[in-house]
């Protein structure tokens, strides 16, 4: 997934023909980048705020009915899908943990499927074989066009999952395809601050999952 | 359950999220130090443990693959990926020295090594930051609050929470900029000389 723009467009007085960069100017920039990712991660709250209770309050209800939780995503949105495994399968003291795979991290699987089937569906075919009625899929995409994780999300809804997406900029396709029950948007054009702001909303999302 | 929890949830986010911002000129001699070692020829070796360890994965993705196409792709690799590698280490020499191991095999003096530890300084990444000092390494640690013991690191970079996981919430936005930030450098002729 590519960054419109560039570094022309993050830092323009490096490009501008001017002096070289000096250390004011670079501070400031950083100050400015920590600035929009706590405006755009305090919007959430009000932004997803019902939506994080009632996506809580449903995946709570599958836990209890025993459901697993599979995660995915590609690239950075991978260690992501590999963190909230890891999170609710090996939570912080005094909380339940949760059976929850990463479908990332069996190269075996990974390298096979996308050799013989194709990587568009190196997610959804592990689904077919893992899934079961009434499991979690939580799907990762900064840009909502991933199609492994949006055939993947299409898969555990023909499975009777229930299924959480995150993703950035306009939603993507993930979005106009309405492919998740439970769908947060992260409404920023910049990769880096997507992400950041997906980690603290799925961070939430266990919190109050584990708080019910 | 009540939306203020979920207000709550993110209210505590603020204040460790804001005070990065304190750090700015220690992000910022880190990149210029990172950027010279990859202007050497030198490669970057990251390591930490559980969501630190996706952290790790994170980092090396985002110096080989970047984000902004046309940027050159810098050497990274993680500590964490290799799980027979990793299990093998553990069974015959420990746990604590996973990633010890795999620097002393691994890493170049011109290198850099990036240790991440959200949930107190754990052994292993502890003994990987001191094996990679004694190897001529740059280090970098990242960490939270609740560390009872500082790294001795060449830049240490702290997250000012000792909640683990809003901690991990600042360091993704710490090496998103501090991937951002040594391209500025690299950029530049003279990255020593962006005082």
């Amino acid at each position: 997934m590519s960054e419109p723009g560039g570094l022309e467009t993050l830092y323009p007085f490096l490009y501008a023909g001017l002096a070289e960069p000096d250390e004011t100017q670079l501070r400031r920039s950083t100050e400015d980048k920590i600035a929009e990712i706590g405006t755009l991660r305090r919007s959430l709250a009000h932004l997803h705020g019902e939506r994080l209770v009632a996506c809580a309050q449903a995946m709570a209800a599958a836990i209890d009915g025993g459901a697993r939780l599979f995660t995915f995503g590609n690239g950075g949105s991978s260690t992501d899908a590999q963190d909230i495994a890891q999170t609710f399968a090996n939570p912080l003291a005094g909380t339940r943990p949760v059976a929850a795979i990463s479908l990332a991290q069996d190269v075996a699987v990974l390298t096979a499927l996308s050799n013989d089937v194709g990587y568009d569906l190196v997610f959804a075919r592990q689904l077919a074989a893992l899934g079961r009625r009434g499991d979690i899929a939580v799907g990762l995409s900064t840009s909502g066009g991933s199609a492994n994780v949006l055939n993947a999300l299409a898969e555990a809804r023909r499975r009777g999952m229930l299924t959480v997406g995150l993703v950035g900029y306009d939603g993507g396709t993930m979005a106009r395809d309405d492919l998740a029950d439970h769908l947060f948007v992260v409404p920023s054009t910049s990769v880096h601050r997507i992400q950041e702001a997906q980690i603290t909303l799925y961070h939430v999302l266990w919190e109050l999952t584990a708080l019910r | 359950m009540h939306e203020s929890v979920v207000t709550a949830a993110f209210e505590r986010r603020v204040s460790p999220g804001t005070a990065l911002s304190e750090d700015a000129d220690r992000i910022l001699h880190a990149c210029r130090d990172m950027a010279l070692r990859f202007q050497q020829g030198g490669k970057l070796i990251v390591f930490g443990n559980g969501g630190s360890a996706t952290d790790a994965q994170h980092v090396a993705v985002e110096f080989v693959h970047p984000v902004i196409v046309g940027k050159q792709a810098l050497p990274a690799v993680s500590l964490t990926n290799d799980v027979a590698l990793v299990t093998g280490i553990a069974r015959t020499d420990g746990l604590d020295d996973i990633f010890a191991a795999q620097l002393r095999l691994l890493a170049a003096p011109d290198d850099i090594a990036i240790g991440i530890s959200a949930d107190g300084v754990c052994a292993n990444v502890s003994r990987g930051l001191d094996t990679a000092r004694e190897l001529g390494l740059l280090t970098v640690a990242l960490t939270g609050e609740s560390e009872r013991d500082t790294p001795a690191v060449d830049h240490l970079l702290v997250a000012r929470s000792a909640d683990p996981l809003i901690v991990k919430e600042v360091h993704v936005t710490i090496y998103h900029l501090l991937w951002e930030l040594v391209h500025v450098f690299i950029e530049q002729p003279d990255p020593a000389a962006a005082r």
